[in-house]
């Protein structure tokens, strides 16, 4: 398509300008016209663990409409056979899987879970915020730029094509020219850095901001996925940053790590999947927790099996560690080493094994109520167990010679990552939601998403398992009637846009939800643990003063004794909230820092560091810290 | 009530050792990358490449000034601003000139023919070597904010804390070169 003053544009992009104008326009008038603006000065500034989580969600809910159109434009070309659905082929679909990958992951995911941990991992351990919140305000504003450096590709029409996991050398400069995978470089690495000190913040916050008296086998299951999730990712999350520095320095300064006679692209899969492998773990433990929790709530039961529970994840956690040659079964490692990851491969079915069957136990004789949360809860375990058995299928090395590149690993990962994580954080929103917002979602619309959702999902991947043993690879644009994959591929079209519609039945929950409500209390599902102790949405300071905590689920004791949670006499300082724009300023300046490295400007590229040098030296004057102890030495 | 300057130092402190372990894990795969592409299959080889005469300059000045800073903690311990101030610039000074060193280091090697394109052992080590430089770059400047904040009216019990966190993360830097003696240099000059 031809625009005047700009040049050759594909449709799409020009339809996704003038799309994003509109919705731009509408957003400014309709918060002029209700008023809002003085509630976005406040979120900007905000330091607050719930308010942050909120953010985390909300933002992630965009990027998850963006990697869902994706989707379905995947979808939509795959739909019939020797299909030409709009622009979406050869290079244009390579940038539309790469950019559904890596959002999915990184915008949507992460942030679902990283946005439900700042919630309510602090309200159920006790503590009145996150051990450091100005960094946990650092940490959402760089994912948010992360986020948007990776996302603006799209409309400078450079969305990355390399795929998520920018496999060398097709990831350097030789063969993917153009700024498309700087932005991949540049987004993942601005947002990563907000990860890693998510991790640190969560880790400190539960070593040391538990309620006095909380021993770390007290925590509900959440807080302790949490903080194994959170190591996992301080060890994997360096390791990316290396290897996309190191691609940096294939892509602009003429290094050859991963490329020519002297480098070695099997190096780059090594260090991605030394990152990637404890990824998929960072994304699942967190999901697990979410489900214990829920499904102790509503099965009005302890969990079944409790330091079972913490082993099985701990023991996940440490053997994600030692599987990632898995994904190089066919990269010719050799017998010895596939056979090795292979057994550490199939391992983690055992700890995993546990955990299905303690969820079980914790139902079996317990009062059942199937609320929406538990709902998704419950549709998680077959699903989840589905996945599991086809990871187990390919974890046999001589077979996945077979599988490898297949659609049958498309449905693999999809049943785990879906049914799994985003099943998590669903059943994780619909649960909390009174504690972000102070009121309940609709019970009946919740059951139409659901069943709608995963109506739609099994109908989306199950055939794609089938049409992978028939023999259809992933990451190709189209297939021929021959290959008598139509109709499997045809009922996963129908099956995506079927997700696709439930979403609008959350759209539509949202709306008659805050329309037509009211407020519910602190403790609209009966709950067992300290979150459900105070207010709906959650106070500024909760525990004031802290409690005395001596066992798991001490609120549903204390409440079994129609008492109240005991209060601690001698409890620690809370951490230090403010008001500040800094962190916002600090992703701004990162942003242009990174547009200079895309596109080659290095007067930019030494004015944002320059930029960033002042915003670290103005941080440290300004410190937070320094009214506090100026009043401790006066009294 | 517990101390509270105390406590959130004690936050602090387990906060900023977690990301030393992170950078710990960031080095460790330089390391890596270090050992697997040296020596190089083609272009030049280490050996020809490192002068120990300036590996043990640059080391004589980077580490000695990880026990000059101890002057300093023992200043902060007793309250001797004096001592502060002394170990603070001598720290400072001796960083400064490896960086001088290490900058000429790389001057030379750049004019002798061996860049960072030559081949993936000199690419490893200039980013390697380049980043250990970079974070004492990094803490130069983070020393002379310390002063100023040292001259300016900040509580003292702040001033400890972010002297402190200093210390842990120049000792690290320290630690790192310890490493790269030991791995880049020492197995390819003796």
């Amino acid at each position: 398509m031809n625009v005047p003053f700009v040049g050759q544009v594909p449709s799409d992009i020009v339809v996704s300008w003038i799309a994003s104008a509109l919705i731009g326009l509408f957003v400014l008038w309709w918060l002029t016209k209700y008023n809002k603006w003085p509630v976005i000065w406040e979120y900007i500034r905000t330091t607050h663990h719930r308010k942050i989580g909120t953010m985390y969600i909300l933002v992630a809910i965009i990027f998850f409409i963006r990697g869902g159109m994706d989707a379905l434009f995947i979808r939509t070309q795959l739909a019939v056979p020797e299909n030409d659905f709009w622009v979406f082929q050869s290079q244009k679909y390579n940038e539309v899987f790469t950019t559904h990958g890596t959002v999915m992951i990184f915008f949507v995911a992460m942030p679902l879970l990283i946005g439900l941990m700042n919630v309510a991992v602090p309200l159920q351990i006790g503590a009145n915020d996150l051990a450091f919140p100005y960094l946990n305000a650092v940490s959402f504003w760089l994912f948010v730029a992360g986020g948007f450096i990776f996302n603006m590709a799209f409309f400078f029409n450079a969305a990355p094509n390399a795929g998520w996991t920018a496999y060398a050398p097709l990831s350097t400069d030789t063969f993917t020219t153009g700024p498309n995978n700087n932005y991949y470089i540049f987004g993942l690495q601005v947002s990563g850095l907000g990860t890693i000190l998510t991790a640190i913040n969560m880790i400190v916050t539960i070593f040391r901001l538990r309620a006095p008296g909380m021993k770390l086998n007290h925590m509900p299951l959440f807080p302790w996925a949490t903080l194994l999730t959170s190591f996992l990712i301080l060890i994997a999350f360096p390791v990316l940053t290396i290897a996309l520095l190191l691609l940096t320095f294939d892509r602009y300064y003429g290094t050859s790590f991963f490329i020519g006679e002297m480098g070695d692209p099997v190096y780059w899969q090594h260090l991605f999947w030394i990152f990637g492998h404890p990824e998929v773990y960072i994304l699942i433990l967190p999901a697990f927790g979410i489900f214990s929790d829920i499904i102790s709530t509503f099965s009005r039961k302890k969990v079944y099996g409790y330091t079972s529970m913490v082993i099985a994840i701990a023991i996940i956690g440490l053997l994600g560690f030692m599987v990632w040659a898995h994904h190089m079964f066919t990269v010719g490692l050799g017998p010895l080493a596939n056979s090795v990851f292979a057994i550490t491969t199939m391992l983690i079915a055992v700890p995993t094994g546990i955990k299905i069957f303690n969820w079980l136990f914790t139902m079996r004789n317990g009062v059942v109520r199937i609320r929406t949360p538990m709902l998704f809860a419950l549709g998680f375990i077959p699903t989840f167990v589905i996945g599991g058995v086809t990871g187990v299928m390919l974890a046999v090395a001589a077979a996945d010679y077979q599988y490898h590149d297949s659609y049958f690993v498309v449905a693999h990962f999809h049943y785990t990552m879906i049914g799994g994580t985003i099943l998590g954080a669903f059943a994780g929103i619909y649960y909390w939601y009174p504690k972000m917002t102070g009121k309940v979602l609709d019970e009946k619309l919740g059951r139409w998403h659901f069943w709608l959702f995963l109506i739609g999902f099994h109908l989306t991947f199950m055939p794609q398992h089938f049409a992978g043993l028939n023999g259809m690879p992933r990451r190709v644009y189209t297939y021929s009637w021959e290959d008598g994959i139509f109709l499997l591929n045809f009922i996963s079209t129908v099956g995506a846009f079927l997700m696709g519609a439930s979403m609008l039945f959350v759209a539509w929950n949202l709306y008659k939800t805050h329309r037509l409500t009211d407020p519910v209390g602190g403790d609209p599902w009966d709950g067992r643990t300290l979150e459900w102790s105070v207010g709906s949405p959650s106070p500024e300071h909760p525990f004031e003063p802290v409690n005395q905590v001596d066992r798991l689920d001490a609120f549903w004791h204390a409440k079994v004794k129609g008492e109240e949670v005991p209060k601690a006499e001698d409890a620690r300082p809370s951490p230090i909230a403010v008001k500040t724009l800094q962190p916002v300023i600090l992703s701004i300046i990162l942003v242009f820092m990174s547009i200079g490295f895309i596109y080659h400007w290095i007067s930019l590229q030494v004015l944002g560091g320059a930029a960033v040098i002042a915003y670290l030296i103005i941080r440290s004057i300004t410190d937070e810290r320094k009214e506090v102890y100026e009043k401790e030495e006066e009294g | 009530m517990k101390q509270t300057s105390d406590v959130l130092f004690q936050d602090k402190k387990m906060g900023f050792f977690l990301y030393l372990i992170v950078e710990a894990i960031m080095f460790a795969v330089l390391f890596a990358t270090y050992i697997i592409f040296t020596p190089a299959s083609q272009g030049p080889d280490p050996s020809e490449v490192y002068k120990w005469k300036t590996v043990v300059l640059t080391s004589v000045f980077l580490l000695s000034s990880s026990g000059t800073l101890l002057i300093a903690e023992k200043g902060l311990e007793k309250g001797n601003r004096t001592k502060i101030a002394a170990g603070l610039i001598a720290t400072f000074v001796l960083g400064a000139i490896f960086m001088v060193l290490e900058i000429h280091e790389f001057y030379k090697y750049v004019h002798e023919g061996y860049s960072i394109t030559v081949n993936n052992f000199l690419s490893s080590f200039y980013v390697l070597v380049g980043l250990h430089a970079s974070h004492v770059a990094f803490g130069l400047g983070w020393m002379i904010l310390l002063m100023v904040q040292f001259k300016q009216k900040i509580p003292q019990r702040l001033f400890i804390e972010k002297h402190k966190i200093f210390n842990y993360y120049w000792h690290f830097v320290d630690a790192i070169w310890v490493l790269i003696i030991l791995i880049v240099y020492v197995p390819y000059l003796f």
